[in-house]
């Protein structure tokens, strides 16, 4: 099975290796959003996607989390 | 021709230096066999200089053939036979075994390092018939007539064996590796696409872009943390200072807030005044490393730029040698007389007199050290031509380090007051130079600004005119530059100061990284994914550095040669034989990454006409030539074209033009700067050139 977000082979949760950590990454970071700014995971997604300083992989999954509404426990 | 010295020197400009000094009347006369150049010096008899062109020699593979591997059994051949494009060689070498026939006494004046050492041991086994063991040696750091005769009238008996060991099974090492792991990778790759693509790794290189990657994907999978920040405006004497929240990062922002709306329209009184003075030791004298890094801070030249200038000038005899790993200058070298040369130079002359007029001159010498050489420094030699702006900042530099490191310590003093504003801190910060010391010396690379604060007491009243709140965000680590990439490899003691500039070359070359700020391809991710996965040693820093360790220890005669190898090629062996037998998928692996690299080359945008396709770079079946065209233009959808220059290469920017917004490529051709082109025809920027 190919990564949802890229060509590469997905190893975990639809990810593949690369973008399965970054994910990780965007996961973790949302606590610390969450106590700065007290918002939401879309809001936060969106922030994020939009911000020029996240990573390419961080905002490839920020946009693909986005489009498929998926939430903060994965549902 | 009566019987006479025979000279080897590494380069032709080394070797008309060498005859020019030792010729008696300093008039070597210049002769040539077949476009090889030479001199002969009359001193007590005469002396043939002849010169080298770097490596004559090179390890290769015992059987011919690229298209195979594991390959353990090699030798050292000539380099037109295991290189193409190497022809000249072949003159070369009959030239210097013919001069070299009629020779009583043969002498090695090649670079006093590895590889000087090993060009004139192989030039005097091979061409010379085997004289390497009663050659005698000249070693020199400067190509100074004062320092040559030096080196000639103190020749060192032999040459230095250990060093030609250790820079023999380097070599070797490194062409195994080299030549086993890069034909295991370009061979997967073509077996599976049909395609040839050169693609290499080695000893060192593969770490190398094992940092890379890693930086890379810390950079590619960043999240920006939010932060803010508070600043206070003061107003004193009339002037505004900028004072700081004492808390450097505020986490929440509702926190920053609530200390926002606690500061407004209210004043601050001072309640404390911290003064520190401090003393700031002058820089170490210049290493190659530090040269390199100091030449990319200040000048943006590459390592290897700054390596290619600093050896046009020691060529010049204008500096020492410049491949040293030596903070070191040594009394010999006359800082006196260096000095007095150099006030030779309207800017200079004053600084040099300070110098002179000290009691004693002793550097601030730094820890690393270099058998071979001291730290670079300037001859004292003033330029015989006029030199080109690179080769002259160089050697300012160079020039204006060595005097630096005399001066006496600088001492800076820091001002640190804090202020209370309604029971929140705020800190304004002075800085201050009290003593110059060698900062003048070292004017205008030192990089430190002052911030002169009025005279401020305890308790008084300051007048705060604005609070700032400001949003900020963490931001991504910074992209290695060719710069702190070869600073990396030092401190992690991987490569050698004549290898480690190469190596990053070789990175660009073969497309693993591009642009001057570093950036990862994906055909330097996948190269570097195949190798973890399949022979992660091969990139293990670890194993690299103490492979260097032990070839350290050839050279300091307390490891032999043959364990060191031996040991190489066991780590290699299953490394090889894993990658073979993981041929297919590592090919598989390889090719697509190839082909990616390939389109990603040719890809320049979106069009900026139908809104959907992609502009591509193509080439006309009709004409052959290469113009951009939209990729909907197969589907019927769109008709956009435009010309590209013929000539050179072109290269996607990947950034949009500023005045039109389409996307834009870059023009590198032979001899001319690259440019960058808007291919628009209707672009406004163009149209204001017109007008």
């Amino acid at each position: 099975m190919k990564c949802v977000v890229c060509d590469r082979e997905a190893v975990k949760n639809n990810y593949c290796e690369l973008h399965s950590k970054t994910y990780e990454r965007i996961l973790k970071k949302y606590e610390v959003w969450k106590k700065a700014l007290e918002i939401s995971w879309k809001e936060y997604l969106s922030q994020i996607a939009k911000n020029p300083l996240t990573g390419e992989w961080a905002r490839e999954v920020a946009e693909h989390l986005i489009k498929s509404g998926e939430d903060v426990n994965g549902a | 021709m009566e019987k006479h010295t025979f000279i080897i020197t590494e380069k032709p400009d080394a070797a008309q230096r060498i005859a020019l000094a030792l010729d008696a009347k300093g008039k070597a006369k210049k002769m040539e066999e077949k476009g090889v150049p030479y001199y002969v010096a009359e001193r007590e008899k005469p002396i043939v200089v002849v010169p080298a062109i770097g490596h004559l020699y090179t390890v290769a593979d015992e059987k011919s053939g690229r298209n195979y591997y594991p390959v353990f059994n090699f030798k050292w051949v000539p380099r037109y036979v295991a290189e193409r494009g190497a022809k000249q060689i072949r003159v070369w070498l009959e030239t210097i075994s013919k001069l070299a026939k009629n020779a009583d006494t043969y002498i090695d004046a090649c670079d006093y390092d590895i590889e000087g050492s090993i060009i004139g041991y192989s030039i005097l086994k091979y061409a010379c018939g085997n004289k390497e063991n009663i050659a005698k040696r000249m070693k020199y750091s400067t190509l100074t007539k004062e320092e040559l005769e030096k080196a000639y009238e103190e020749l060192l008996p032999k040459l230095d064996f250990a060093l030609i060991e250790a820079g023999k099974t380097r070599h070797e090492i490194d062409w195994l590796y080299g030549v086993n792991l890069s034909r295991a990778l370009t061979l997967a790759a073509k077996d599976w696409s049909g395609r040839y693509a050169t693609l290499s790794t080695g000893r060192v290189q593969g770490p190398t872009l094992r940092f890379l990657v890693a930086r890379e994907k810390a950079i590619r999978s960043f999240v920006p943390t939010p932060y803010w920040e508070i600043r206070a405006e003061i107003e004193i004497d009339g002037k505004v200072f900028e004072a700081e929240y004492e808390k450097d990062v505020i986490e929440i922002k509702k926190e920053a807030e609530a200390v926002l709306n606690k500061c407004k329209d209210k004043d601050g009184v001072v309640e404390n005044i911290d003064v520190k003075q401090f003393q700031q030791m002058p820089p170490t004298p210049f290493d190659i490393g530090t040269l390199q890094s100091e030449a990319y801070g200040l000048f943006g030249y590459t390592p290897r730029r700054t390596l290619d200038i600093a050896q046009r000038l020691y060529l010049d005899a204008l500096i020492s040698y410049p491949r040293t790993s030596s903070q070191k200058l040594p009394p010999a070298i006359n800082y006196t007389q260096i000095l007095q040369s150099l006030s030779g130079v309207a800017q200079y002359k004053k600084l040099s007199a300070e110098l002179l007029s000290k009691k004693e001159l002793k550097p601030n010498e730094g820890k690393k050290e270099d058998p071979a050489h001291p730290a670079v420094y300037p001859t004292g030699k003033l330029p015989e031509r006029v030199l080109e702006e690179p080769e002259r900042r160089i050697w300012d530099l160079v020039v204006r380090r060595f005097m630096a490191v005399f001066g006496e310590p600088a001492i800076r003093q820091s001002m640190k007051v804090a202020i209370n504003v309604n029971g929140e801190r705020f800190f304004l910060r002075g800085r201050q130079i009290l003593k110059e010391g060698w900062l003048k010396f070292y004017e205008p690379y030192v990089r430190s600004e002052e911030v002169l604060l009025p005279k401020i007491e305890k308790g008084q009243k300051l007048k705060v005119k604005k609070i700032i709140l400001e949003d900020k965000f963490t931001k991504p680590p910074p992209r290695y530059n060719p710069g702190s990439l070869l600073k990396k490899m030092e401190e992690v003691g991987i490569g050698t100061k004549a290898t480690r500039a190469d190596i990053i070359q070789t990175l660009y070359d073969r497309k693993y990284v591009r642009d001057e700020r570093m950036v990862v391809t994906d055909l330097g991710f996948e190269v570097l994914e195949v190798l973890k996965k399949h022979c992660p040693t091969i990139v293990s820093i670890e194993m690299t550095r103490k492979l260097e360790e032990r070839m350290d220890k050839i050279q300091a005669n307390t490891e032999k040669r043959e364990n060191v190898l031996l040991d190489a090629v066991e780590i290699l062996k299953p490394v090889v034989e894993q990658l073979k037998d993981k041929e297919k998928i590592v090919g598989e692996q390889l090719s697509s990454a190839i082909k990616r690299a390939r389109l990603e080359e040719r890809t320049v945008g979106q069009c900026p006409i139908c809104g959907t396709g992609t502009l591509m770079i193509l080439y006309s079946r009709k004409t052959g030539k290469r113009f951009i065209g939209c990729t909907n233009y197969f589907k019927k959808q769109c008709k956009a074209s435009f010309p590209l220059p013929q000539r050179g290469t072109v290269r996607p920017l990947g950034k949009n033009c500023r005045g039109c917004g389409w996307p834009t490529v870059q023009i590198r051709m032979k001899g001319r700067r690259p440019w960058n082109l808007c291919f628009n025809p209707k672009c406004p920027l163009k149209e204001e050139r017109k007008t």
